[in-house]
């Protein structure tokens, strides 16, 4: 029934849509009938010839940015929260730069990297640094002071203490954490993309805009929310196995 | 403790730039950057109210949108089965995709960053909203009912009272976001304001002045956030 409902109105919205798009400005507002035809050019490489090209640059950038604020999360993280001084001293800091809308950052770091993908990665790994560093940190209060003195008493080395005692018992917060930080590494990459750059699917975006060529900018935009919600796809399916994992 | 990190931090990144570790030209000294508040200060104190201005307007929009829509769609169960799922995901969305396509309707300037703000800041508190609604005590409502309330009274005097805490953090949370969406649209496609002045001080390599105006941004958001945390625990205490 809600299924349903929600087809429905899905449906209705496209009709809204279309209904709208033609009567107004070809220019402004492309019904989804003008669409479909830019999709098919789009994919089947007529209008963007260099599209795979660019996709695979943004998904690249999107990768190395998730992976170096994955390891420089987990770094940090343990940093601040092992260390009683340091993250007394640093943590109150951390919080206060989250309450800051980062895309603050983003006009200096096109200064130190320049138009091409640098600034992407380093954008998106600024994005996606946090929400891992906050996890970690979350994570390690979670854990029951208890298991870990029953375990030191027993006899377990710290790297026994932390693979057998603390990673299990923090699984949950820091997988949720690494799922948001996946999240906040695309959307990153693909807005320093949007503000400025020569290539990746948020030049060809910015050039199909440029140009008023909206059905295509609307193609493309739906190819990059292909991208979006598979990688978030992906990051659940992931964070699943993880539970059942920690479970068993 | 924090102060001596900080100042530790910045002794090291002033003698760095001074011995010539650095490129000035890229990451000038923590003293330059003083000096470029005094040659930026009043246009960027401008440019800075333009843009909090901006916000505060995307901000009322969408805290009264949000909380009105989370109220609608959280307290009736058909429409919140039907739409919770679009409104998460157009909250989990990048919206810097259909920012190309709100300038193009809007125009450059003031209309597209309110537009843009509100519906980065909606989203948050409308999601907060619903779930609040959501998990209002049933108790409340089916007391409030037996004893005649009409259904202005229940959202007036049960509904609205309970998710206070909710709207709270919603808030806190949106007007983050919605600084957020002024300050992309202002660097995208804007003619005043901080974002504008952020990105073409960074076109035009001036990196004391953009640390300067990045500075003051920042200080501005932490303290407006500060702020609205202290107004928060006021709050709290008051309703005990």
């Amino acid at each position: 029934m809600t299924l349903l409902a929600r087809a429905g109105l899905f449906l209705v919205l496209l009709g809204l849509w279309e209904a709208v798009g033609r009567a107004s400005n070809p220019l402004l507002a492309v019904p989804p009938s003008a669409v479909l035809p830019a999709l098919r050019d789009l994919l089947l490489l007529r209008s963007y010839p260099d599209l795979p090209a660019n996709v695979l640059l943004t998904v690249r950038e999107i990768a190395m940015a998730y992976a170096l604020a994955v390891v420089a999360g987990l770094a940090c993280g343990f940093a601040l929260g092992f260390n009683r001084l340091i993250g007394r001293a640093w943590g109150p800091m951390i919080a206060a730069l989250y309450a800051v809308p980062a895309v603050v950052w983003y006009p200096s770091l096109m200064l130190f990297f320049g138009l091409d993908a640098a600034s992407k990665i380093a954008f998106g790994f600024l994005l996606g640094f946090f929400p891992v560093t906050l996890a970690v940190l979350a994570g390690i209060r979670q854990v029951n002071p208890h298991l870990v003195t029953v375990a030191r008493a027993y006899g377990a080395g710290p790297l026994t203490v932390f693979g057998r005692v603390m990673v299990p018992a923090m699984l949950f917060t820091l997988v949720a954490g690494l799922r948001t930080a996946l999240a906040l590494a695309v959307i990153g990459v693909i807005v320093g993309e949007i503000l400025g750059s020569k290539r990746g699917i948020g030049a060809l975006i910015n050039h199909a805009y440029g140009l008023l060529r909206t059905a295509d900018y609307v193609a493309l935009v739906l190819v990059t929310l292909v991208l979006v919600v598979g990688s978030d796809v992906g990051a659940s399916l992931a964070e699943r196995r993880a539970r059942t994992w920690s479970e068993s | 403790m924090q102060i001596v990190s900080v100042a530790a931090a910045l002794a090291v990144w002033e003698g760095a730039a001074r011995a010539g570790w650095v490129d000035p030209l890229f990451v000038p000294a923590p003293s330059a950057v003083g000096a470029a508040f005094r040659t930026i200060g009043g246009a960027a104190l401008a440019a800075l109210g333009d843009t909090l201005g901006k916000a505060a307007i995307a901000y009322a929009f969408a805290v009264v949108l949000g909380v009105a829509a989370g109220l609608v769609v959280g307290s009736v169960r058909l429409l919140r089965d039907v739409l919770n799922p679009f409104v998460i995901a157009l909250y989990g969305l990048p919206k810097i995709l259909v920012l190309p396509w709100i300038v193009l309707l809007l125009g450059y300037g003031t209309a597209p960053a309110i537009f843009y703000g509100t519906i980065h800041g909606l989203f948050p508190v409308m999601v907060l909203v619903v779930g609040a609604v959501r998990d209002v005590d049933r108790t409340l409502v089916t007391v409030a009912r037996s004893y005649g309330a009409t259904t202005w009274q229940l959202y007036w005097k049960v509904l609205l009272p309970a998710i206070v805490p909710s709207v709270l953090a919603g808030m806190r949370l949106g007007i983050v976001f919605c600084l957020l969406g002024v300050l992309v649209v202002e660097m995208f496609a804007g003619v005043r304001g901080m974002g504008y002045v952020m990105s073409s001080l960074a076109n035009g390599f001036r990196a004391p002045e953009l640390f300067a105006a990045t500075g003051l941004v920042s200080a501005a958001s932490i303290a407006i956030v500060l702020a609205l945390d202290h107004v928060n625990e006021r709050l709290s205490h008051w309703r005990g």
